[in-house]
């Protein structure tokens, strides 16, 4: 049906049609569109979440289309790995065996000098050798682009110049103190009315532009009225939302109203530029270019790979050639990089696999402390070495720890959401005083205000037309010896500043007060949640910890996405203070005592937050601790103190330029000074390598070095037999972690389409929306390159996330059975699963399909 | 014979077309948006809905995935809209799962739902 019909104006009942249908087209165009968040709350999603219905192969491929964006490593990267041995050639006959559906031992022919060929044999060789055709350019069928493409103009460039000027003006609410007119017009509305009068646009464009609909939508539907149906009018729709989807993806945020006046002004400008070039009929005449043979036939592959193992065709049974060519077909060229892709997971996975549960733990007394981080693959670290000398237990959690809530600070301001986005906040939580502290509280706000005030005023000095000649006056002789010293002596520079800090806001005590907010039914749901999921009230411990994660950095508008990705791109203290508050509870520890969790008397809940630039752990409320576990509380921070530096000195080696043997205290000072330091394009290594989710008790990963590179959550499968506790985690920790690896993994494989390129030039935009690459352009999305490489090298090990799970298989299919979430995620192949009944059991691996083989696939025929 | 499956008649109750869909969480948005564009003046959502589809079991609570879990949304129109807001709903769910459902219902204050 063409959108032609039903047109705007006619009469109430065809505005409603147009509208509804513009609606619906302009959200299907947008469902492709990269997933991401504005930089204030970067959270780390999945840019290809619109694609995970289809299998991971596919949506890659789907994706490449639209996006000109590579869905794995190149295969040249992939040989080399191989060559390397990165790759191992055990990992990939696998990889072999499972795509091609057969077993590749099955011998297909002889050579000439009587050696046996196997279909294995002329599969990897084509891997190995076969050509690799270069990828075709993504043909735009914008006008635009039509027109540049037949006659040599320029106006894509044009067109995405000024769409791009006017949406970060827009988003952005102006540029700092330049009058920019009519902005509450909306953006097509007030582009519109500047592009009228706009002498940079050719007197015929500023007509067109003039005559054009008023109303955004009706501007959309004159510019589809050559399509000749609703696909055609969906694709030119796509085509324009991808031709900078940074943009486009906030604008998503914002509504399909957003959308459809960003569409206004692109279609609207672009067609006055084709009109007034005197080639509109010329470029909307032009067929859709037809879909192109995918390069790479069979017959020249089987040849080549023949060739490359010394047989030719007539060496070949009958059986086997059609064996070999249904294996080649199984596998056409532009799904080659997907084997290789399984092959180079499979080799990490195994021996992920292979040293779970290996090391018994020894037998130990009960430990004094206990402590429960966030899943994050950083405290992965950090539990290692606060475990290393004993006395302690450590468990994982995802970090908002089942607190769901926005938060207020004692400041007052807009609340933050402090929860995964997967759900919407639960309650108001606030902070206030604590007894006694409510002058030291109104002493430090007035500070907070005096240092906030001086340094917007120095800010808003610099946006100002004239001011920054006023500021060089008045200020330069402080501010240029102040940048030199942020420069050259980081470090220090920071000591001072914190000690200024310290003086103007020297910290009042403050606590949160969840039993204002939330019942004592919730408090104990939140409690039960917590302490059954980990299994941590067990641990018989006098003071636990509750610890939090935040990144401190400086001059780095990607500071959130090194916060904690479970409190929805914020730091995770308020957080860990709310639930030890409750956990503390008189009330809450009877009511989970009548429900069978007994929290021993003389177990006291603190508060944590682990700043993962650092690895100091800062923490929080010790006035609320009683004097019985102050001995506990000094005790467990020098324990701290030690496994920070000792992690510190392992994250060391992983930083570029670092000098080796410098001392252990240079080291840690010379990592930690990377937080202060305003030029540190890598202020740390954030989650950069993550590759599994491990779901099981602690006990099986103890002892195990996983690199920082693996989420870990607790999970007791004797106390689950519902199956209850598993669910949650699958279905929302899990998902978060399957994020965070996309977006990794995307920004790591196509960095150009879906990373945000080098910091070095970056420029925060649009208020702080995000950035872009020098003066203007695409806003960019996904994570730097300094988030996972390093010069041209990649640090980041791009690979799907296997999670790891030890319960009874039955149960772990029950769960998957009936969450559509899980099917699609496991179904598809968006994650891999691995799991196991009991420390005894061998690990067995999920397939797409749901069925299970031994990891080893010892249960299926090997004949490689 | 009053006609039973409008409401027609039945007590004066004015004829009108309920349509209920159900998507997931994440989807609903898209449905609030075309029903704003179609003139709806109301609707009632129930989140957390359970059952077995074509694709399987739905599962209706979970504790951290608002998105995840299954929403049915149920309005009512009169008949008169009803072929534009069924037509901008079943574009929708050409390329995304949904479900919907179309049946004539009476209403006892009209007024409400022009």
């Amino acid at each position: 049906m063409s959108l032609v019909a039903p047109t705007l104006g006619s009469d109430p009942g065809d505005d409603m049609a147009a509208s509804a249908r513009l609606v619906t087209l302009v959200r299907r165009a947008a469902a492709v569109l990269p997933t991401t968040w504005p930089l204030e709350t970067f959270i780390a999603v999945n840019p290809l979440a619109g694609f995970e219905d289809l299998p991971f192969e596919d949506g890659g491929l789907a994706a490449a289309d639209i996006f000109g964006a590579a869905p794995t490593l190149d295969e040249a990267t992939f040989r080399q790995l191989y060559a390397t041995g990165t790759i191992d050639d055990g990992a990939l006959r696998v990889a072999v065996r499972d795509a091609v559906g057969t077993a590749t031992g099955t011998v297909v022919g002889s050579r000439a000098d009587g050696m046996p060929v196997t279909l294995g044999d002329l599969v990897m060789a084509d891997l190995l050798h076969g050509q690799v055709p270069a990828p075709g350019p993504v043909e735009a069928q914008t006008l635009a682009a039509r027109s540049d493409r037949l006659l040599g103009t320029e106006l894509v460039r044009s067109v995405d110049d000024e769409a791009s000027w006017w949406v970060a003006t827009v988003v952005g609410g102006g540029s700092g103190q330049w009058d920019t007119p009519d902005l509450h017009l909306g953006l097509y509305r007030s582009w519109r009315a500047a592009a009228g009068v706009d002498h940079r646009l050719p007197r015929a464009v500023r007509r067109l532009v003039t005559a054009a609909p008023d109303d955004p939508r009706r501007a959309v539907l004159v510019g589809l009225d050559r399509c000749a149906d609703d696909t055609e009018a969906g694709a030119f729709l796509q085509h324009h939302l991808v031709a900078l989807p940074g943009w486009a993806s906030l604008l998503r945020h914002r509504g399909t109203d957003a959308l459809v006046d960003y569409l206004a002004l692109r279609i609207t400008l672009e067609r006055a530029l084709v009109t007034a070039a005197g080639v509109l009929d010329q470029v909307t005449a032009v067929p859709a270019p037809p879909v192109s043979d995918r390069p790479g036939s069979v017959g020249s592959r089987l040849a080549d790979a023949l060739a490359e193992v010394g047989a030719t065709e007539d060496d070949l049974t009958p059986e086997g050639r059609l064996l070999v060519v249904g294996a080649l077909d199984r596998v056409p060229v532009e799904r080659r990089r997907f084997v290789w892709l399984d092959a180079h997971e499979r080799g990490y996975r195994s021996a992920l696999l292979d040293g779970l549960g290996r090391t018994e733990p020894a037998p130990r007394p009960a430990p004094r402390h206990a402590a429960v981080f966030c899943i994050d693959p950083r405290s992965e670290g950090l539990r290692r070495h606060l475990e290393s000398d004993g006395g302690i237990a450590t468990f994982g959690f995802a970090g908002f720890f089942a607190v769901a809530m926005s938060y207020q600070d004692v400041a007052g301001g807009e609340a933050s959401p402090q929860c995964p986005v997967l759900v919407e906040p639960r309650v108001l939580l606030g902070e206030r005083p604590s007894d006694g502290a409510v002058e030291g509280v109104a002493r430090d706000l007035r500070g907070r205000r005096v240092a906030a005030g001086a340094r917007d005023g120095f800010h808003e000095a610099k946006d100002d037309l004239v001011g920054p000649y006023a500021l060089a006056d008045a200020g330069g002789w402080v501010a240029g010896p102040l940048a030199v010293a942020r420069t050259l002596a980081a470090g220090t520079y920071g000591r001072v500043r914190a000690a200024a800090g310290r003086a103007l806001v020297p910290g009042a005590a403050t606590q949160t007060v969840p039993e204002v907010s939330l019942t004592l039914e919730e408090q104990v749901l939140l409690a039960r949640v917590f302490l059954t999921s980990t299994g941590l009230h067990r641990a018989g411990a006098r003071l636990v910890l509750v610890c939090g994660h935040g990144s401190t950095t400086e001059n780095n508008p990607y500071r959130s996405s090194l916060d904690c990705g479970a409190c929805g791109g914020h730091r995770g203290a308020p957080n860990a203070r709310v639930a030890a508050g409750v956990l503390n509870r008189d009330e809450v520890r009877q009511a989970l005592a009548e429900r069978g969790i007994d929290v021993g008397d003389d177990t006291w809940f603190v508060a944590g937050e682990h700043d993962t630039a650092t690895d100091e752990v800062r923490l929080l409320d010790q006035h609320l601790v009683p004097p019985s576990h102050r001995a506990d509380l000094d005790d467990l921070q020098l324990r701290l103190g030690t496994a920070g530096r000792g992690l510190v000195v392992e994250r060391a080696g992983a930083f570029p330029g670092n000098a080796p043997g410098s001392g252990r205290g240079r080291t840690v000072a010379a990592v930690r000074r990377r937080s202060v330091d305003w030029a540190q394009v890598l202020p740390e290594w954030g989650l950069a390598g993550n590759a599994a989710f491990v779901v099981a008790p602690r006990s099986l990963t103890e002892g195990v070095d996983l690199g920082r590179r693996v989420f870990l959550h607790s999970y007791d499968p004797g106390a689950d037999s519902g199956g209850d506790a598993l669910e949650t985690i699958l279905t929302a920790p899990m998902v978060v972690a399957q994020w965070i690896n996309c977006q990794y993994y995307f920004s790591s494989v196509a960095p150009d389409v879906f990373g945000a390129g080098t910091k070095v030039v970056h420029n925060v935009t649009a208020g702080s929306a995000g950035v872009v690459a020098g003066a203007g352009g695409d806003l960019r999305i996904g994570l730097p390159w300094q988030s996972v490489a390093w010069g041209g090298q990649l640090v980041h090990e791009p690979l799907r996330l296997l999670t790891v799970v030890e319960a009874p298989l039955a149960r772990i299919d029950a769960v998957i059975e009936r969450n559509q979430v899980l099917r699609r995620l496991f179904g598809n192949g968006w994650v891999a699963l691995a799991a196991r009944g009991g420390p005894d059991d061998t690990w067995h691996e999920r397939r797409r399909d749901g069925s299970w083989r031994t990891w080893d696939g010892t249960d299926l025929q090997e004949a490689t | 014979m009053t006609d039973t499956t409008s409401g027609t008649g039945r007590h004066g109750l004015s004829p009108m077309t309920k349509i209920e869909v159900v998507v997931r969480g994440e989807d609903v948005p898209a449905v609030e948006e075309v029903f704003g564009a179609t003139g709806v003046r109301g609707f009632t959502g129930v989140t957390g809905v359970s059952g077995l589809g074509h694709d399987g079991y739905h599962q209706g609570r979970l504790l951290f995935n608002d998105q995840a879990v299954l929403t049915l949304l149920l309005t009512v129109v009169p008949d008169e809209r009803a072929d534009t807001l069924i037509d901008a709903l079943r574009a929708l769910f050409e390329e995304r799962s949904g479900v919907m459902f179309v049946s004539g219902v009476g209403v006892s204050r009209p007024e409400y739902f022009r």
